[in-house]
């Protein structure tokens, strides 16, 4: 496992869009405080200045590409025959991905510490109370704790549909139309059946609506029709389903 | 050594390997040839460990399953296309294998890949991608390599280069199994070789045997020339002159020989017909269709 896992690190630092990924992120942080400058301060704080929807467009991205191009450049048999078993081809995968996922998301709270010096900003105490009767620091760290989990349900989606489908540009197309009408689809879903609305409800879409809902409690409770607790329970749920549910297509797959 | 006993391998309900039994022992080149959609590369996919199958397959004893590859960890391989990351250079692709530099660096020599070695592999050519999914085949001295059609994209020289390694890399105990459709190639360094259709082994055989084997004919030079033409004419031996020699059914050069020997003449040369390999193949291939024709 640690060789197959040194040997998907490797890969990944010798991709450019590993590297650009964060530049990619900074940069959109840098445009929505300057857009947003003055105005909803402590929400652009306790949401990273709203990195979670950039990190996650980087990590579909990248999420996409570690695994769709070992099928179209054939390297996926090579990896397979050294690796012990399927399972540590696909873990090692997931298992870096998550890293990857964790890594970005640091990287947003340091941007944010680090924008939040700038005189871009309004200066703002971090030990000043905010939401849930916490510190705006605890809300920022919370809010990322909770979107590495959200972040976590698109990726197990993306190692399914990667498994799926082996062609890069379709995987990436599907998976961002799923970050960002995904929300849209299940709100329309549960708007058009609220006889069903019970069951709807707990559909995968919905669930990516946790971080937002962390923030932003009375706008979306209303869309979700969950409580935080549910939809990380969701998320949790969906992300250990899709990543199985992954793992079993990839296991019967012919190479 | 490699084992391979009864095996069968079926892909998507459809049986595609029949029962093939193969041993390959340390030093020997098998090649394994038959025509296009016979099974090859899924034969030598299934050797990997990379189909469900039915049977056995064992390198020195220690057994491969499709979710256990231990006993690949000294087996190298290039199947269908070089596994080549785009985004690295050719050391790299290289390096996330390798677990000497030692190694690593002479692959490098042995296959004069010094001069784009470092660039990014996206730019190589063919040629060039191809020597490098050899290389990462051939890495971490291994005790089998398997490559399916290795001279794919290669100019003379290199092909000559790559005969050489596999010669090499033989005489030092690695244990090979090559597909090629370029048979001519291949019958300059397998010494033994298999021949599939529709996923049946329909001949096994050493490369010494095959040649006695698919020899129909048998080219005899004499002395006394109508005193001898006489002799097998008498004895109801068909024979024919080409090129100043006899062309003899083999079926008849025991008869004819001992025809020559009681009568006191000698044998100036007796050899079989020279076929290469497609023309071998395909006697044996006319001469199976035959038999299962008159059954």
């Amino acid at each position: 496992m640690v060789s197959s896992l040194n040997k998907e690190a490797y890969k990944l630092v010798h991709q450019k869009i590993t590297w650009f990924a964060p530049l990619f992120v900074l940069i959109l942080m840098i445009i929505m405080g300057i857009l947003m400058n003055g105005s909803e301060q402590k929400l652009l704080i306790m949401t990273s200045y709203d990195s979670s929807e950039w990190i996650l467009f980087a990590l579909v991205v990248v999420s996409s590409t570690i695994f769709t191009l070992e099928f179209q450049d054939n390297t996926i048999l090579t990896m397979l025959y050294k690796s012990d078993n399927k399972l540590q081809v696909y873990g090692s995968k997931l298992i870096l991905v998550f890293i990857y996922n964790i890594v970005l998301h640091i990287l947003a709270i340091i941007f944010t510490i680090v924008l939040q010096l700038t005189p871009l900003n309004v200066h703002l105490s971090w030990l000043m109370i905010n939401q849930y009767q916490q510190t705006l620091l605890s809300n920022l760290l919370m809010t990322i704790l909770v979107d590495i989990v959200s972040s976590t349900l698109i990726i197990s989606i993306i190692f399914f549909t990667s498994c799926i489908v082996n062609l890069n540009a379709i995987v990436i197309t599907l998976n961002l139309m799923i970050v960002f009408l995904g929300q849209s689809a299940s709100s329309s879903l549960m708007i058009a059946n609220l006889k069903y609305i019970d069951i709807i409800k707990w559909n995968p879409l919905n669930m990516i609506n946790l971080t937002k809902q962390y923030y932003n409690y009375g706008s979306y409770h209303i869309v979700s029709h969950l409580s935080n607790s549910q939809l990380l329970i969701g998320n949790i749920f969906y992300s250990l389903l899709f990543f199985s549910l992954g793992y079993v297509i990839f296991k019967k797959k012919k190479f | 050594m490699l084992s391979v006993k009864d095996v069968t391998t079926f892909i998507q309900g459809k049986k595609i390997i029949h029962d093939i039994s193969l041993d390959i022992k340390p030093g020997e080149i098998v090649g394994l040839i038959g025509p296009n959609g016979t099974g090859k590369t899924t034969f030598m996919k299934t050797v990997l460990g990379l189909t469900k199958f039915t049977g056995s397959i064992s390198i020195d004893k220690q057994r491969i399953t499709e979710n256990n590859h231990q006993a690949l960890k000294k087996v190298g391989a290039l199947i269908e296309h070089p596994a080549i990351y785009p985004f690295l250079t050719g050391r790299q692709n290289l390096l996330l294998y390798s677990e000497s530099n030692k190694d690593l660096e002479e692959i490098i020599s042995t296959l004069k890949m010094e001069n784009f070695i470092d660039k990014k592999s996206k730019n190589y050519s063919l040629g060039m991608k191809q020597k490098l999914g050899i290389g990462i085949a051939l890495l971490n001295n291994p005790e089998l390599v398997i490559l399916d059609e290795p001279m794919n994209g290669l100019d003379i020289e290199s092909t000559i280069m790559i005969r050489d390694v596999i010669r090499k890399y033989a005489n030092q105990g690695c244990m090979f199994l090559i597909s090629s459709h370029i048979l001519g190639e291949l019958q300059k360094v397998m010494t033994q070789v298999v021949l599939l259709r529709s996923g049946k082994v329909i001949l096994n055989r050493s490369m010494d045997l095959l040649n006695q084997d698919s020899s129909k004919k048998y080219y005899v030079q004499v002395d006394k020339k109508n005193l001898i033409e006489n002799l097998l004419s008498r004895n109801n031996i068909d024979y024919q002159w080409v090129d100043n020699c006899l062309e003899i059914d083999s079926q008849d050069v025991k008869l004819m020989q001992d025809l020559i020997f009681q009568n006191g003449f000698y044998l100036n040369r007796l050899e079989p017909e020279k076929l290469n390999l497609e023309e071998k193949v395909i006697r044996i291939l006319s001469d199976k269709e035959g038999s299962n024709n008159e059954e």
